[in-house]
C-alpha cells in the first residue's frame, strides 16, 4: 500500500506566521540585545555551531526564539555556504590571555589562582526586586594595583615536571593537515584530533549526561580538575604575499584538564578538552569523558559512556537533535504498513 | 617603523568605526582603488591539547577578508574577525598606504594611538582579573 502525503501549504504559511507573530518582532535591537547581555548563551551556540561569531550566534539565538539546538542548526547552516579562508596558526594554551584559571587538584600551582569572573560561590538567589523596578546597585570594583599575569603556562606540565604524568608528544602537525571532522569520515577508533573536535562541538547537555554518568559510578574514575582556564586567543594567520604574522583579533576560548589517579607510566591520567567560548560544564563533563574513554581504549568497554563511539555519535547537537524532531514529521507510509499488518493479525487472532 | 604585523594586529583589534574614519580620509591621497578581493569566510582554528600535545581543531570562526591595489601599484590585505566588509577593506587601504609610503606619519601616529587604548584595555582588565586571585588553604 502506498499513501502520498501532499498539500497543507497554506496552513503551513500560517504556521510560521502565527509562529512569529507569537514570538515579536526580530529587530536588530533584539540581537543586539542578547549579545551584549547573555555572552554564556552566546558561546554555547559559537561552541557547539563550531562558528565563532557572537554577532550570528546572537542572531540565530534571537530568530528561533531561544530554541538552541534550532539555533546551532542556523549557525552550521550558515557556515556551510562559507569558503573556508585560511587556517589559523594553532593555538597553545600557555599563550592564552587567561582571566580565569582555578585548579581543584592543587591550591598552589605556578602562577596561582585567579576566580576571574564567576558566580560559583554567589547565592543562587532570584533578585525579585529587579521584577518590582529596583535598580540593581553597582558596586564599585576595584581593580589591583599591579595586572595579572596575561599568560600561564598549563598545570599538566607542572604535573610533568614532577614526574607525576606521562610525557606530551610534541605534535608538529601542519594546521591543514590536522584531521577534520567536518571534512572526513570518522572511523573508529579514532583519532584523537578527532575525538577532541567532536567534544569542542558537541551539546553541552548530551555530554554533561554521558559525563555525569561517569561521574556517578558507571565509570572507572574520580576526576579532579586539574586545571580549568578562561581566556582570550588571538586568530594568528599568515599574510599571503608577505608572510607576516599578524592576529586578525581575538576569540573567547576556555579549557579543562581533569586527572584521575593510575596512569599506564606515571602516577595520573589526563583528560582533556577545550571549546569556543567559556563553558565550564560542558569542559568538565568532556574532559572526563576523554579520560575515561582514553582509560577504555582497547580493553573493551563496559559502559555506553566509556566508549567513544557511543560518546561521539549521540553527542552531536545537530543530528541527534534533527534525528529526534523529524519523528514528528509525517511518516503516514511506514505507520501506515504497520497498521495493515497489526489488523490482520488482530483479524486472523480474534476474528 | 612599525612592522605589517604589528601595523594589522592593531588594526584589527581597533574599534570598526575609528578606522573606517581613518581610511576614508586617506583615500583621496591613494589614486585609483581596485578592490581584489571583498569577502567573508571562515578560518578554522586549531587548538593544542595540553594533556597529550595533540593539535585538532577547535572551530571556525568567522572572517572578513579583503585585498585592494592602489594607483601606485602597492597592495594592501587584511583579515578581521566578523563579517563586517568595510572594516577589512579600510584596514586593508591603510595597509596599502603604508606599503607605497604614502601619509606615513599619519599613519603611524593613528597606529600607535590605537595601540596604546589596547595596551590600557589589557592592563586593566588584567588589573580586575588580578583582583580576583586566591590564596587558599587547608584545614
Amino acid at each position: 500500500m502506498y499513501i502520498a502525503a501532499k498539500g497543507g501549504e497554506e496552513a503551513i504559511q500560517q504556521s510560521e506566521h502565527l509562529y512569529h507573530l507569537l514570538n515579536g518582532e526580530l529587530t536588530i535591537d533584539t540581537v543586539r540585545m542578547i549579545e551584549k547581555s547573555m555572552p554564556y548563551l552566546v558561546d554555547r551556540v559559537m561552541g557547539e555551531g563550531s562558528l565563532y561569531s557572537p554577532e550570528l550566534a546572537a542572531l540565530a539565538i534571537a530568530q528561533t526564539g531561544g530554541d538552541l539546538y534550532e539555533a546551532v542548526l542556523l549557525l552550521r547552516a550558515y557556515r556551510a555556504t562559507q569558503p573556508r579562508l585560511a587556517y589559523a596558526q594553532p593555538i597553545e594554551p600557555g599563550e592564552v590571555l587567561t582571566v580565569r584559571r582555578i585548579s581543584a587538584a592543587f591550591k598552589d600551582i605556578p602562577g596561582g589562582q585567579v576566580l576571574g569572573p564567576s558566580l560559583d560561590y554567589s547565592h543562587r538567589l532570584l533578585k525579585l526586586d529587579v521584577l518590582d523596578g529596583t535598580r540593581e546597585p553597582q558596586e564599585a570594583f576595584q581593580p589591583a594595583e599591579q595586572p595579572a599575569p596575561p599568560a600561564y603556562p598549563p598545570v599538566a606540565g607542572w604535573l610533568r615536571e614532577q614526574g607525576l604524568l606521562a610525557e606530551a608528544k610534541a605534535d608538529a602537525t601542519q594546521a591543514a593537515d590536522i584531521p577534520d571532522v567536518t571534512t572526513e569520515n570518522v572511523l573508529f577508533p579514532a583519532p584523537r584530533p578527532h575525538r577532541l573536535q567532536a567534544m569542542a562541538r558537541a551539546d553541552t547537555g548530551g555530554v554533561l549526561s554521558l559525563g555525569y554518568s561517569i561521574m556517578r559510578g558507571y565509570g572507572l574514575i574520580h576526576p579532579t580538575v586539574n586545571e580549568l582556564r578562561l581566556g582570550h586567543a588571538e586568530v594568528t594567520l599568515t599574510h599571503p604575499v608577505t608572510g607576516e604574522k599578524f592576529s586578525a583579533g581575538r576569540v573567547r576560548v576556555s579549557q579543562c584538564e581533569v586527572v584521575s589517579p593510575g596512569g599506564d607510566e606515571k602516577g595520573y591520567a589526563i583528560g582533556f578538552a577545550a571549546t569556543l567560548g567559556w563553558n565550564e560544564v560542558k569542559l568538565i563533563a568532556a574532559s572526563t569523558l576523554d579520560l575515561d574513554m582514553a582509560s577504555q581504549d582497547g580493553d573493551g568497554a563496559k559502559h555506553p559512556a566509556h566508549e567513544e563511539e557511543f560518546v561521539m555519535y549521540h553527542t552531536e547537537p545537530v543530528e541527534s537533535s534533527g534525528f529526534c524532531i523529524h519523528f514528528k514529521l509525517p511518516h503516514y507510509v511506514t505507520f501506515a504498513s504497520g497498521l495493515d499488518n497489526i489488523r490482520k493479525v488482530i483479524q486472523a487472532t480474534y476474528g | 617603523m612599525m612592522s605589517q604585523s604589528q601595523l594589522l594586529t592593531t588594526l584589527t583589534h581597533a574599534p570598526a568605526d575609528a578606522v573606517k574614519l581613518f581610511a576614508d580620509a586617506l583615500i583621496p591621497e591613494l589614486g585609483d582603488v581596485q578592490v581584489l578581493v571583498n569577502r567573508t569566510g571562515l578560518v578554522m582554528l586549531p587548538y593544542t591539547d595540553s594533556a597529550y600535545g595533540t593539535r585538532f581543531h577547535l572551530g571556525e570562526v568567522l572572517v572578513s577578508e579583503s585585498r585592494v591595489r592602489i594607483g601606485q601599484g602597492a597592495e594592501g590585505y587584511a583579515v578581521c574577525l566578523g563579517r563586517d566588509l568595510e572594516q577589512s577593506l579600510a584596514i586593508a587601504l591603510i595597509d596599502a598606504a603604508v606599503q607605497a609610503g604614502i601619509a606615513t606619519e599619519r599613519i603611524t601616529t593613528f597606529i600607535d594611538a590605537q595601540a596604546a587604548a589596547q595596551r590600557a584595555a589589557d592592563e586593566l582588565l588584567l588589573r580586575q582579573v588580578e583582583a580576583t586571585r586566591v590564596e587558599l588553604e587547608t584545614f
